[in-house]
């Protein structure tokens, strides 16, 4: 329980900071997504149940930001949580590749989804535009964030887990 | 046995999501509700967040520049006594012009219009879309479909509406189109956002009739003819037009007047085009 209300706070936190405080920074000519790192993070350290539990969470805060059609953003982050939540099983506290590599797999695959469904079908075609100027930039700076909040998020992981036993313990 | 499990939640979820989709694509006026609930809670956080994020960001910056702004000082020293100069030559120009409308009882309407001042809050952090959201909604008056001026310049529309927050969609963004016309010779055109032209922040004007007199530098306005911004709001400046491969029609490119980096304050007009057509 208390794990929950940790990461939806993270996850409310992270969709903030990442509305209200990167486009306020002018260098920042791409900005990393924060929510996809969160939501395949979770999945990936807490498995595919995890995963989708966040993702509906993380998807609805965005569908609820804008105004398009309810439920793309989510159906695309639950997809995020169950998929990464089947690597599951290759997790290992200290191993950082794979999960780079995750962060990798992920951004593009988010941003294939959003270039064919909101661009490509009202026939933008500058698939190599859209990909040097945005995808590229983005998924470099979300890679190298990758690296920074997952090692903040195995430490939180630790000490709950590290919580959650010591009370087990207790009780007993 | 888990993983099966799984695989039907995750279906569940995904004909929820589609069926969601599929609902609020033709009509969603029954989330606005929800929307609002949500927006009580995360309007406050936004609106704080970005309160502390842009008064750090101003602190910042404000070192940085100290030594820019030495040189700058000088350089606006110059400015200021070419435009003194400039000053007095547009005062004149400018009785001219008061005098010439009295005369034609040319009153611009859109001077009268109801504004209300409105706050960014919130910014779509991706670049695939150019959204944002402003701290005043319905319980200030703004509905749906309120023009958004910033700068000068016609910057958005508002396209979602909770109870204290609204989401615009500015201009720039690649999915927005505006009737506009010519200022000096009303020829009608539509302006879009095209996000391959962002970068060098541009719009995309298309749709001048052969013969259309719209020149480089013209001042583009929004049309009387548009269903959803009210007339006579400048959008731009018009520059490369050409004619179309088809030789009918004319295309080109618009500098638009609104500064879109770095927007903090808009100007949002509370009176609403009535119109029968929601569309164009």
């Amino acid at each position: 329980m208390k794990r929950i209300v940790i990461n939806l706070v993270l996850i409310i936190v992270a969709f903030t900071i990442q509305n209200c405080v990167f486009p306020l920074i002018p260098f920042l000519s791409a900005s990393p997504n924060l929510l996809l790192i969160l939501t395949f993070s979770f999945g990936f350290m807490g498995g595919q149940r995890a995963g989708m539990l966040y993702g509906v969470l993380a998807g609805i805060l965005l569908d609820l930001f804008y105004s398009g059609p309810f439920g793309f953003y989510t159906l695309f982050y639950v997809y995020v949580g169950y998929v990464n939540g089947i690597c599951t099983k290759y997790y290992y506290e200290d191993y950082i590749t794979l999960p780079l590599v995750l962060s990798i797999l992920n951004e593009l695959a988010y941003n294939i989804y959003v270039y064919v469904f909101r661009f490509l079908i009202r026939g933008r075609l500058d698939v190599m535009y859209y990909f040097r100027e945005l995808v590229i930039p983005e998924t470099i700076f979300t890679v190298v964030t990758t690296l920074f909040i997952y090692r903040l998020l195995l430490y939180i992981n630790r000490r709950l887990t590290e919580f959650e036993n010591r009370r087990d313990t207790t009780i007993v | 046995m888990e993983s099966k499990q799984n695989q039907y939640i995750l279906a569940g979820l995904t004909v929820f999501c589609i069926l969601l989709i599929g609902i609020t694509a033709v009509n969603d006026e029954w989330l606005a509700p929800l929307r609002t609930g949500v927006g009580y809670v995360l309007i406050p956080i936004q609106s704080g967040v970005n309160k502390v994020g842009v008064s750090i960001y101003q602190e910042l910056s404000d070192y940085g520049q100290l030594k820019g702004a030495l040189e700058e000082n000088r350089k606006l020293q110059e400015e200021i006594d070419r435009l003194t100069e400039e000053n007095n030559r547009l005062m004149s120009e400018q009785f001219e012009l008061r005098r010439l409308r009295e005369l034609y009882d040319l009153d611009q309407e859109y001077m009268q219009y109801e504004k209300t001042v409105a706050r960014v809050i919130a910014n779509d952090s991706g670049d695939w879309f150019q959204v944002f959201r402003v701290n005043k909604g319905s319980a200030d008056g703004i509905q749906v479909g309120n023009n958004v001026l910033a700068g000068g310049g016609l910057a958005g529309i508002v396209t979602d509406v909770g109870a204290h927050y609204a989401t615009v969609r500015s201009i720039i963004d690649d999915s927005s189109r505006v009737s506009a016309m010519a200022l000096q010779s009303t020829d009608t055109c539509i302006v879009a956002g095209d996000l391959t032209l962002y970068k060098d922040g541009r719009l995309r004007i298309t749709g001048i009739r052969k013969g259309g007199d719209i020149k480089e530098g013209d001042r583009i306005v929004t049309s009387n003819i548009s269903s959803r911004f009210l007339p006579g709001i400048l959008v731009g400046y018009a520059v490369d037009i050409s004619i179309d491969s088809n030789q009918l029609t004319s295309s080109g490119y618009l500098v638009p007047a609104a500064q879109f980096s770095n927007l903090q304050e808009v100007l949002i007009i509370t009176d609403v085009k009535e119109t029968e057509d929601p569309e164009g």
